[in-house]
């Protein structure tokens, strides 16, 4: 099969043990997609918005304690829960698997987010605003979105494209480990993993594929294309 | 030249009396009109309208039911999204909808089938209307110059109390 | 037949009294209406204020989206099933008690819908582009998510406000007429042309008859329907203790409940202030009061069922919400409602001596609530603790949701107002003893 043609299928493969919670992932993501920036108000209102986030565990009790660190993004669930409740279509799977969020579709009823178990989609409750100098340094490829509309992690959608097109243009297929998305390209521990499920030897699909691969949440059925890698639980 | 009278009856087994005796004088239904302030129950087959209400609802209930799932069936496979592994188009998920839009058929064609069946949206002749008394029942028949007599002589031998031309 | 143990009102006394309150207006009816109005445009202005500056200035965040509105909305909307219901149920028993109640409880129900079906588009992130979920042809051939259940909301809403308004109407169409003979002026115009030049021929009250029972067994079909699909709002989502199936059966129990001791509340306001206390006899607080109290029970049964299944499951994610609930920050509340919608009605309506008329209003009230505060427990704990500890969070409303809420109340009381001033609140023409009845 011609490997120029094949339908990708874009996953993810995060070790947890590899992870030491340093957040670069959480920043990247915030420089690449034009997120919100929050102020100690908002935050405490619970109004942040990350589209990546490291959740941590504490395991023990002191002084055998152990903490755990848990990148958690959109899982871009295969039966997504988010998706079906949108009245307007503004959340579907496209051909590559992604969920996507149609930011001028969104009309703004939240009942996504409710539904998501992993509580990974951000409403803006305001118009995002930055601070100057911080609106000099916005993401030209990544559009901004407007008050009262939901956004979530893209896996960096504006890079699949760009490096599609790219092959295209030179008339070759997509290499294994060419598109990284941000929190992927700056975590120091290389602990992430991003590729194509669909083909059987990526970096990603043989991650996902290893004896101590599980999912977040597995027994939802939402099957997510986010694979954890930890030695035991 | 129609001439128009009001018989006016204190309860309704007088004006049943008069209703079968003109009836059987040979006075049709459309020459027979019963006024009052509230509704009167006369017994069955004395003075029974055509009535379609019941099919009017039923067929506006499935004519809606088979416009909405149509409808909702084009409309996903038009622009198929595919979300949440749910199928495009399944009856589970749209059977809501499409009960709603039943109901809302029979409800909708209820409505018209009253306001036609009653007369309210039909175009109205210009025979007189008796003036309704409280607690009262007014008879109005239309009736030949000739017949006039007779139909006097009949609801009054019934027990009216009061019959006017109109 | 009247029973012989009813009192006959002459008709004419029937006419005046319950055209009275339709004369020039009170003092105290013009203060109560200027009120009314003012809060409610209040309402409206916060809600204007909302959307020029987002919706951030509501008190809802993540992972607590859907907050007071979301509330308000199946609240209202459960309230609106009371009034067709009774009438509709009534109607189709043949109650005969029922004939002074049936206007008030299906004004009850179009007001209340008018309502509730106003917070779908309040909550909206971006409420101007709100028509995207009515289904038009449009150049980009986007049609709505029929599988969502706000799109099934929709249509469940806008078929039972039909519905209900036709209902409303019907019955009102000879009670107007009459009212077009007797008054002057812009009244006469407005009373004739809502008669449809009704002139009360055995034809119009046949087909008037007919038509308002099968009205009666469709309405109560939709509203069964209608609430249903509002919970179905929750119970479709995955969110701990949402995904129950309980939930239908639950709110549409719930509805009733809340609406009955809503139109018992009105009742009692309605014939106080409109000197109605010869129409509105003891016998009609008793046997509302003795509804009450049965589903008072019905919803402990439900909400006993729905929480013992819980705790027996014992479901860690799910424990989460109950412990929050049942001991956790919302104990309070939900403790408080329990003793509003079960506690309270079951010692005032339970026990006969204690069952008058200021006491079923009582209890009315309070079941009214303990109804927002069970749907407020629906609502928000859920949201508050998701599976993932990690996005726990807590909800607090602020002046612009409470402002809000208070002007549904007001905005209530001011279509109520209005209504009871225009038309007979007590259906004349039904409420005649039939004398002239065949029997």
């Amino acid at each position: 099969m011609d490997t120029a043609e094949r339908q990708h299928r874009w996953g993810m493969a995060i070790d947890l043990d590899r992870c030491t919670g340093c957040q670069a992932c959480v920043v990247a993501c915030h420089a690449e997609n034009n997120l919100p920036v929050s102020d100690p108000k908002s935050a405490a209102k619970g109004r942040t918005v990350h589209w990546i986030r490291v959740d941590r565990y504490y395991d023990g009790v002191f002084p055998d304690v152990r903490e755990k660190h848990m990148p958690v993004l959109c899982q871009q669930c295969d039966d997504a829960p988010c998706e079906p409740v949108c009245p307007v279509y503004a959340t579907y799977e496209n051909e590559e698997g992604l969920n996507v969020q149609v930011y001028n579709r969104c009309v703004g009823t939240r009942y996504c987010a409710n539904n998501c178990p992993y509580q990974v989609r951000f409403f803006n409750f305001f118009a995002p605003e930055w601070p100057e100098p911080l609106a000099l340094q916005l993401n030209p490829d990544v559009s901004i979105r407007m008050g009262g509309v939901m956004e979530k992690c893209t896996f960096c959608i504006q890079r699949i494209k760009r490096t599609k097109n790219d092959a295209k243009d030179e008339n070759r297929a997509v290499a294994d480990g060419e598109i990284q998305p941000a929190c992927a390209q700056s975590c120091p521990a290389e602990a992430m993993v991003f590729g194509d499920l669909n083909d059987p030897e990526s970096k990603v699909s043989r991650m996902a594929g290893s004896g101590r691969s599980s999912r977040l949440l597995e027994e939802l059925g939402t099957k997510p294309k986010v694979f954890y890698l930890q030695r035991g639980k | 030249m129609s001439v128009y009278l009001s018989a006016d009856f204190a309860s309704v087994e007088p004006a049943t009396k008069a209703v079968r005796d003109l009836k059987s004088h040979g006075f049709g239904l459309d020459d027979l009109a019963v006024y009052s302030d509230e509704p009167i129950l006369f017994p069955r087959g004395v003075l029974d309208r055509p009535r379609h209400m019941s099919l009017t609802a039923v067929f506006g209930a499935i004519t809606l039911m088979l416009v909405a799932t149509g409808f909702i069936y084009f409309t996903q496979h038009n622009y198929p999204l595919i979300t949440g592994g749910m199928p495009i188009f399944s009856f589970w998920a749209t059977g809501i909808i499409t009960y709603e839009f039943t109901m809302f058929g029979a409800i909708l064609s209820t409505f018209a089938c009253f306001l036609w069946e009653s007369g309210l949206i039909r175009k109205r002749d210009s025979a007189p209307l008796p003036r309704i008394r409280p607690e009262r029942i007014h008879l109005r028949v239309r009736c030949n110059p000739d017949q006039t007599d007779a139909a006097n002589q009949l609801m009054l031998r019934a027990g009216a109390s009061e019959i006017t031309r109109l | 037949m009247v029973a012989a143990t009813e009192v006959i009102i002459p008709y004419h006394e029937v006419r005046d009294d319950l055209w009275r309150p339709l004369g020039p207006a009170s003092g105290r009816y013009w203060v109560a209406l200027i009120l009314a109005f003012l809060v409610s445009a209040w309402g409206l202005g916060c809600w204007g204020y909302q959307i020029y500056a987002g919706i951030g200035v509501a008190g809802i965040n993540r992972p607590v989206s859907w907050g007071f509105y979301l509330v308000n909305f199946v609240f209202w909307i459960g309230i609106s099933h009371a009034g067709t219901l009774i009438s509709a149920i009534l109607r189709l028993t043949d109650a005969g008690w029922r004939k002074p109640v049936t206007r008030v409880a299906e004004a009850i129900t179009v007001f209340a819908l008018m309502i509730g079906g106003m917070f779908p588009l309040i909550h909206l992130g971006r409420v101007w582009v709100f028509y995207w979920l009515i289904p038009y042809p449009n150049s980009r051939l986007l049609w709505p998510n029929f599988r969502s259940p706000l799109v099934w909301d929709l249509t469940a809403i806008v078929t039972y406000l039909t519905g209900s308004m036709i209902y409303l109407y019907l019955p009102l169409i000879p009670d107007v007429a009459q009212l077009a003979q007797e008054t002057t002026g812009w009244r006469k115009r407005l009373y004739s042309a809502l008669a449809m030049g009704w002139t009360g021929s055995d034809r119009e009250w046949h087909s008037l008859e007919f038509a308002m029972k099968l009205m009666a067994g469709l309405i109560l079909a939709v509203a069964v329907s209608v609430h249903t699909v509002v919970s179905w709002d929750f119970s479709m989502s995955l969110a701990p203790t949402w995904h129950s199936t309980i939930f239908g059966p639950y709110f549409v129990t719930g509805a009733i409940f809340s609406g009955i001791a809503a139109l018992l509340l009105v009742m009692v306001v309605v014939r106080r202030a409109l000197h109605l206390e010869k129409y509105l006899l003891k016998k009609h607080f008793n046997n509302l009061g003795k509804l009450l109290l049965l589903l008072s029970v019905a919803w402990l049964y439900f909400t006993a069922a729905e929480n013992l299944t819980i705790w027996y499951g014992n479901d860690p994610k799910e424990m989460q919400v109950f412990g929050a609930r049942t001991r956790g920050g919302y104990a309070p509340f939900f403790w408080f409602m329990v003793f509003c919608n079960f506690v309270v009605p079951f010692v005032l309506l339970g026990i006969r001596r204690l069952r008058t008329i200021n006491n079923t209003a009582i209890a009315a009230a309070c079941v009214l609530v303990g109804m927002w505060l069970e749907r407020f427990l629906i609502i928000v704990p859920t949201l508050a603790t998701p599976r993932l500890a990690a996005s726990w969070g807590h909800y607090a409303p602020t002046w612009v949701e409470i402002s809000i809420s208070c002007a549904t109340f007001s905005g209530m009381i001011f279509m109520y107002l209005v209504f009871s001033k225009l038309f007979p609140i007590i259906s004349v023409w039904e409420f005649e003893p039939h004398p002239l009845e065949d029997e």
